[in-house]
């Protein structure tokens, strides 16, 4: 077990930087992407060799451009501040590590993609816009700047999301917390038929071998049912053209991507992005950024997985709309919640979900102000998803006792929905992107039986909020097809969440509700603060 | 929800390519192979790990060839033991041909030779002995019997087997952990020749392409027609369905396939030897034109490969004198002039450079990528031949001047090439970066500016401290 840190280091100083509050009524801060880039901006003037970290590729091209816009390289000569993230193709990606090494590439900004396993020496200072969601990767990241000697710099901005304001107002909770456990969920389903696929590749597998506590015949018959093994004299043998790990990604569930191609000029691959991010970041007129420059997205074939793209400038970029529902397929375990000795007409419970989702529609946003300049509709395949959820239940009774106005009461459960979610994250210690939520009435009962309703135009959605839920479900769902494990330890600290979700929203110094507690103002009704609180009070927290 | 439901789930994420047929035997007793044995004529063989089934066939084409030593050498790794190695081979009844058809084209592991052909020369004609895997679990007894023939025949004579077929049945033997492999004492593989021979032509060098356009070529015709031959990539499938209980009709197909691979891998052989023996002695007119152009500028870049430079010089000229296609002329053009820089004869290299600088440039076709491409590459051996031309004006010729024009000409034809859309935008920014490196330098020199400012100076500074 390795439980020291022998590396040579240098002075390092570590800075959380909260973006001053800029409304105090509406709990806004000044934008975290606007303070990074002014922050990084500080390091580049100084000739210090700077690594920015954004938490998705849209920030990350959104940063770049800023940057890019105010050091402009000389004529002729090669940007000094380059992006990175997955999505580049692999020449273009070495060549930045290469120029990052030589001290060429003053500046670099970049996902999680840099945070490990490439090198790229020692830069001087780390700007993190927006905390990484765990303290493992903070930690990862900050390593980006000083390794050896000399004094280095990380600075993480904090964003108005609940999780970073928790981390940079409270310190001791990151600098004294060991990083976190990995969850892995071993018998998830999908991972575990991928493995014995792979492994019947490499080795015919026994009548008589095991796997865990996995019925592996069981799964192996299965397997021969659908074509991939065939079992002779004993042993089932691999029984398929293809190559099983070819179509196993290590980080992400399917390994299908779309190519990004050029066609300003000679048509020509620029890109590539996996098939789950294609239909959020290259619908059809999209704007597609890369390494800053921007790209109109001209047409998506989704047959040949391909997006053409055009080179423009426009001052916006966009961003989708998505929809999410979800159905309970299956119930595994349900408790009902009391509040003080008595029944609270709610309960909590796990099992097996069918989440669909669908990118209805696109908004145009304006760079550096940020304004909605304009909403797209769009017109694309839904995604299935299998997975495991953990949901709340609040049942009529407890939903009519509230004193407030049907949208109040509306605005007061996606608040609360918003809060658990950041609260879940925390005790999770996972990423908020492997966490999804939806509100959804309660169905009559569990089964594969769905239903489901039909999409909204992107119009309706902001009236969705509206619509009223006698009996809603709150679901905070694994992000990931077949789960990975959240649901169960969600549903035994159920109280901890409750209570800590209370808390978080109680100790919120905004008036009605905003980004840090139960999200902004503007998308809630106004007493959405207060409606969600009362819940949480029904609730026994 | 059971697991049922949850695996027909997953199941239907990633349904298999291809969906087995319906069974209609389900059972290991092996009736279906019962029914080939029948259908083929096939026996069966029994050794101590098993048995599986064997078919032997001779036929009368094609003949054998007697390998001349200087030519064989070609086809051999140059290694200090190449001498060795054209002595085990000399003996073509020392020869094996093997083919196999498998189960994929993955490699690794998973993949199976369900079907290994062999061939080899016999009372003049061609004998051929295919070894076939009934279920999964013969492979013991089907490796053992492989290598008691290989073992008769050391030589092993293949298509692509180098990186394919003998690697794949090499971690076959490993598998078992119980049958040792025969390693070949000499390895030809016949792809790589005919890839330098004939991809210039044909674009591809599959066998059957081959068999089409080389072999039956000059009025001759093969013995065997792949009219009714399968689609070789359904393979793999047609034996998952057969080892599933379907029928066992298809995989005479199979066997028909892989018989006409190995009367084709021996009769190219032939024609690739012959072909080699014409190449030492091909200098003279008369000869060169009962070949193909391409074919002996195929030769010429084999010989410049093993550095027979004289001979592959004579090649490329005799080549470029009985006439090529543009695209093909100006890569002999390029390459002869290559070999005529490296022996120091400016005279021809310059003509050469000069020649490619004169081509027109295919021009602008709207939506027409392959003939973009070749615009393209014309281009850039265009632009080739002016940065080799400056190199020599400047540092031979001591004419700078003259570089200098050259290099302005050569960014000003880039430049409108890449302003056409004509040029892949990346490759095209690398070339315009490196031509205007030279084109700053030669300008500096012209202008009387110190030539190699930076390392003198550099030099200087260090001598002032020391």
């Amino acid at each position: 077990m390795i439980e020291e840190n022998g590396a040579p280091s240098g002075e390092k100083f570590f800075v959380f930087y909260n973006p001053p509050v800029v409304n105090r009524f509406l709990g806004i801060r000044r934008g975290y992407i606007n303070e990074s880039s002014r922050v990084a901006q500080e390091f580049l003037k100084r000739n210090l060799q700077t690594i920015v970290f954004a938490n998705s590729r849209l920030h990350t091209e959104v940063l770049l451009t800023y940057l890019q816009q105010a050091n402009p390289a000389p004529p002729g000569q090669p940007p000094a501040i380059r992006g990175y993230r997955g999505g580049y193709l692999p020449g273009e990606r070495r060549e930045i590590e290469h120029g990052l090494r030589e001290g060429r590439i003053r500046g670099v900004v970049s996902t999680n993609a840099l945070e490990l396993g490439i090198d790229v020496g020692s830069l001087d200072a780390t700007i993190m816009a927006g905390y990484a969601g765990t303290i493992a990767s903070t930690w990862q990241r900050a390593g980006r700047a000083g390794r050896r000697s000399g004094s280095s710099c990380a600075v993480l901005v904090a964003s108005s999301a609940p999780l970073d304001q928790y981390i940079v107002q409270h310190p001791d909770y990151f600098f004294g917390r060991s990083p976190e456990h990995a969850f892995v969920q071993p018998d998830n389903l999908e991972i575990l038929v991928n493995h014995l696929k792979c492994a019947a590749f490499e080795l015919p597998i026994a009548t008589g071998e095991t796997f865990g506590s996995v019925d592996v015949p069981d799964l192996c018959e299965r397997l021969t049912e659908a074509g991939f093994l065939h079992r002779t004299g004993g042993h089932w043998h691999w029984t398929q053209e293809a190559y099983p790990a070819d179509t196993v990604s290590l980080r992400s569930v399917t390994s299908d991507n779309f190519v990004i191609v050029n066609i300003t000029e000679a048509a020509e691959v620029i890109g590539e992005v996996d098939f789950s991010s294609a239909l959020t970041t290259v619908h059809p007129k999209a704007i597609y950024l890369h390494q800053g420059q921007q790209f109109h997205v001209e047409a998506l074939n989704f047959e040949e997985r391909k997006a053409y793209v055009k080179r423009v400038d426009v001052d916006y970029y966009t961003d989708a709309i998505r929809y999410t529902q979800v159905r309970v397929l299956e119930c595994a375990a349900s408790d009902r919640i009391e509040a003080s000795g008595a029944d609270a007409h709610a309960s909590r419970s796990l099992g097996d979900v069918l989440v669909r989702s669908q990118v209805i529609g696109f908004k145009k946003i304006k760079f550096f102000t940020n304004e909605n300049v304009g909403n797209g509709k769009l017109e694309l395949p839904e995604n299935e998803m299998h997975t495991t959820a953990f949901w709340l239940t609040l049942e009529r009774p407890l939903v009519e006792s509230l004193p407030f106005s049907v949208s109040d009461r509306q605005g007061g459960m996606f608040g609360l929905l918003h809060a658990l979610e950041s609260i879940a994250t925390l005790l999770l210690m996972c990423d908020a992107r492997d966490l999804g939520t939806a509100i959804g009435e309660r169905p009559p009962s569990p089964g594969l039986e769905i239903e489901w309703e039909e999409t909204p135009s992107p119009e309706a959605i902001a009236a969705l909020a509206e619509k009223e839920f006698f009996e809603p479900n709150l679901y905070l769902y694994d992000a990931y097809p077949g789960g990975i494990g959240f649901s169960e330890p969600l549903y035994r600290t159920h109280n901890i969440l409750l209570a800590k979700t209370r808390e978080l929203i109680a100790a919120c110094p905004c008036e009605n509700g905003c980004p840090s507690c139960v999200g902004p103002v503007g998308e809630r009704s106004e007493r959405a603060k207060e409606a969600a609180l009362a819940i949480l009070s029904r609730l026994g927290a | 929800m059971s697991r049922d439901d949850k695996f027909a789930r997953i199941a239907a994420l990633r349904p298999a390519r291809g969906k087995p047929e319906p069974a209609s035997r389900i059972s290991d007793t092996g009736d279906g192979g019962d029914r080939l044995a029948t259908l083929l004529g096939a026996q069966i063989n029994r050794n101590h790990y098993g048995e599986h089934l064997s078919l032997r066939q001779w036929y009368a084409t094609p003949e054998i060839c007697l390998p001349d030593p200087r030519s064989l050498a070609l086809l051999l790794p140059q290694s200090p033991d190449a001498a060795d190695s054209v002595k085990a081979a000399i003996d073509p009844e020392q020869w094996l041909f093997l083919d196999t058809e498998t189960t994929g084209l993955a490699g690794g592991t998973g993949t199976y030779a369900f079907l290994v052909g062999i061939a080899w020369w016999d009372a003049g004609g061609l004998q051929v002995e295919q070894f076939f895997l009934r279920d999964l679990d013969e492979e013991h007894s089907l490796l053992l019997e492989l290598s008691e023939r290989m073992e008769k025949r050391p030589v092993l004579v293949t298509f692509n087997g180098k990186s394919f077929d003998w690697p794949l049945l090499d971690t076959r033997y490993r598998m078992t952990r119980s049958v040792p492999a025969f390693a070949p004492k000499v390895h030809l593989d016949f792809l790589h020749p005919a890839r330098q021979l004939w991809r210039l032509r044909l674009g591809s060098v599959r066998l059957k392409d081959l068999e089409r356009h080389v072999l039956a070529g000059d009025g001759r015709s093969l013995d065997w027609s792949r009219q009714d031959d399968i689609d070789s990539s359904l393979i793999p499938q047609m034996y998952f369905n057969y080892l599933r209980g379907g029928p066992a009709e298809p995989l005479v197909g199979i066997f028909r396939h892989n018989q006409m691979d190995l009367r084709g891998l021996a009769a190219l052989a032939g024609k690739i030897l012959s072909l080699l023996d014409s190449g030492n002695g091909i200098a003279n007119a008369a000869s060169a034109e009962t070949h193909d152009p391409i074919e002996v500028l195929g030769l010429s870049r084999i010989m410049h490969k093993r550095g027979h430079s004289t001979r592959a010089r004579e090649l490329y000229e005799t080549a470029l004198h009985f006439g090529l296609p543009r695209h093909v002329e100006r890569l002999a053009q390029r390459e002869l002039a290559q070999l005529a820089k490296r022996e120091l004869d400016y005279t021809r290299a310059i003509s050469l450079w000069d020649a490619l600088r004169e081509t027109p440039i295919p021009s602008k076709h709207d939506k027409a990528p392959p003939l973009a491409e070749d615009a393209q590459r014309a281009l850039e051996s265009a632009i080739e031949a002016a940065e080799q031309l400056a190199i020599y004006y400047e540092h031979r010729a001591k004419q700078p001047k003259r570089a200098l024009d050259l290099m302005r000409v050569a960014i000003a034809e880039l430049q409108n090439a890449r302003h056409a859309a004509q040029f892949a935008s990346e490759r095209g920014r690398k070339i315009e970066a490196r031509l205007i490196r030279r084109l700053m330098r030669l300008e500096r020199r012209c202008a009387g500016a110190p030539l190699f400012g930076r390392t003198r100076s550099r030099n200087r500074s260090v001598g002032t401290t020391a």
